[in-house]
């Protein structure tokens, strides 16, 4: 209560334009803000307040380097072509993924039997990393793009699925039963109630899937591909490029951010006036 | 999925096959699943170069059994697991409910902390295997950078779910800060630890997987991805489906205990 009090004094006397939660909101972003920039600062010191061996020198590398290094790797092309093999095994992926696991789930979520049925299947792949099936899939696929979309595929698909058959499974059943009253076809009923009633799980879902498959192209291109931004970091890493696997880690972790985020500024729309929100992971 | 549906609750006095629907449903599927599986390779001709059948998983078992190969590979592959979890937790928890508490501490390390639970910090993997080498040390430090974070999230956002009527009682009645932090901060996060563990064994799993393909000499994924490379595909097989029986494990018995443990939250 004290503390709000002297919110209020501030912000009567700084004018009445810094409301409380106008300053609580600055104060969040000055502190976050702070900490990163402190973590970096001192990351860039780090080497010349700790004496370093030799040999330590050679795996350490400073944010300065990076960042010169990823615009670098920007300013002369050379990310493209690895970037772009990346993004096209997550799109293919993801593509997929999205085709099969909306109707599937809108399957699962109709039906109780088929649900019982392959709900058996459908904890089994979720609960496992999809990486151990990565060996296997090499074997029938071969090192290239098709294995790294089976990686990125199964990933994003089962979030896909899980919330698209959560989505439908909570259709307001009075709804269903009302536009049925007025003679609604079974298509009707989709088309009315259920699809629009299941639209903020499934971007829920596209949003877990998004950072599943970020995941898959990353593992796959570790361990069974040629080229790829993920492969780039694994020779750069066994060279003891330590910049380039740093400047691979923020290209990822980027994109990651950017589409999640996206996709959640999609999310919070939609779900403004719902009172539940659609489960997470 | 595996959520209950309340609705359609059978009476006690229903049939068994009534009762167990689903479940008996689901146990016919994945009893057909193999039964089809094992069934095609009647007609079609089987290349054990790329597909193997069941009855050839089973007798690979048989044969990783006998030797002593699978239970060493699964020691092997527990320890960095179980040490890499057990630091997540006593480094996740009470920073978890240090942001949750203190509001200031929240601000400052939630941009970051989202950056490194959002971006694919399994892409880091390679550079920790040069740095601590591909033995326990090695893998267990990618398992704890993965499985960190989902306990740091879970137990903040139980700290801010906490009933502040608890802690101004506990105030009322003299209570200091550490009794508001053992009486009622820890028990009341309790319920999202279990939570974050649920998410955090699917995370250390991956950690694992991939410390051990990177470059190791025991351990499963070290027996999975060897078992590829030599084309031993029943042997191969073997160790993928113990995998996911232990990650089904694993996640089903948190969640079940969750659901024992916190009815109230059950229906998260």
């Amino acid at each position: 209560m004290a503390d709000q009090a002297l919110d209020l004094n501030v912000a009567a006397s700084a004018g009445r334009f810094v409301t409380p939660a106008l300053r609580q909101r600055l104060e969040s972003i000055a502190l976050g803000t702070a900490t990163i920039a402190l973590l970096l600062v001192v990351w860039q010191l780090l080497p010349h307040v700790l004496p370093m061996q030799q040999g330590t020198r050679l795996f350490f590398t400073v944010p300065s380097r990076i960042f010169a290094t990823l615009w670098q790797m920007f300013a002369t092309g050379t990310i493209w072509a690895p970037l772009g093999v990346s993004a096209t095994a997550f799109a293919i992926g993801l593509a997929l993924a999205i085709a099969a696991g909306l109707p599937l789930g809108i399957l699962l979520g109709r039906s109780a039997t088929l649900n019982a049925m392959f709900d058996p299947f459908v904890t089994a792949f979720n609960a496992t990393p999809r990486l151990v099936f990565l060996p296997l899939v090499m074997l029938w696929l071969g090192i290239g793009l098709w294995s790294k979309v089976a990686i990125v595929f199964s990933g994003a698909l089962f979030p896909l699925l899980i919330n698209t058959h959560e989505g439908v499974r909570n259709a307001d059943k009075l709804l269903i039963n009302v536009v049925r009253s007025f003679g609604a076809s079974g298509w009707d009923v989709a088309r009315l109630v259920v699809i629009p009633n299941s639209l903020p799980f499934i971007v829920v879902g596209l949003r877990l899937a998004i950072g599943r498959a970020i995941l898959g192209v990353v593992v796959a291109e570790f361990f069974g591909a040629q080229d790829g931004l993920g492969v780039v970091m694994v020779r750069a890493a066994s060279s003891f490029n330590v910049d380039v696997v740093f400047a691979g880690l923020i290209v990822f972790a980027a994109l990651s951010l950017v589409m999640t985020g996206l996709v959640k500024i999609i999310e919070d729309r939609m779900g403004r006036w719902r009172p539940q929100r659609a489960g997470g992971e | 999925m595996a959520v209950e549906n309340l609705a359609v609750q059978p009476s006690p006095g229903a049939s068994f096959v009534s009762r167990h629907r689903s479940a008996l449903l689901g146990a016919l599927a994945v009893a057909l699943f193999f039964a089809a599986w094992q069934a095609i390779f009647l007609i079609v001709p089987l290349n054990p170069l790329f597909f193997t059948t069941p009855s050839l998983i089973a007798a690979g078992y048989v044969d990783l059994i006998e030797s002593g190969d699978l239970l060493h590979d699964l020691a092997v592959s527990a320890v960095p697991f179980g040490l890499g979890l057990l630091a997540a937790v006593i480094v996740g928890v009470p920073l978890g409910i240090l942001m949750g508490w203190r509001v200031r501490v929240g601000y400052a390390l939630d941009p970051l902390m989202t950056v490194f639970y959002a971006s694919p910090l399994v892409a880091l993997a390679p550079l920790l295997v040069i740095f601590f080498g591909v033995g326990v040390s090695g893998k267990t430090i990618i398992v704890f950078t993965l499985a960190v974070f989902p306990f740091i999230f879970n137990v903040a956002a139980g700290v801010r779910a906490v009933d502040r009527l608890l802690i101004n009682v506990v105030r009322s009645l003299g209570g200091r800060e550490r009794d508001i932090y053992l009486k009622i901060l820890f028990p009341s996060v309790l319920p999202y630890i279990v939570a974050g563990a649920r998410i955090a064994v699917g995370r250390a799993l991956i950690a694992v997987l991939v410390g051990e393909f990177f470059a190791a000499s025991e351990g499963i994924g070290y027996a999975i991805s060897r078992f590829g490379d030599i084309f031993a595909i029943d042997r191969m097989f073997a160790c993928i489906l113990t995998v996911m029986v232990i990650a089904v494990v694993l996640t089903e018995g948190i969640r079940r205990a969750e659901r024992a443990a916190f009815p109230w939250r059950a229906s998260q």
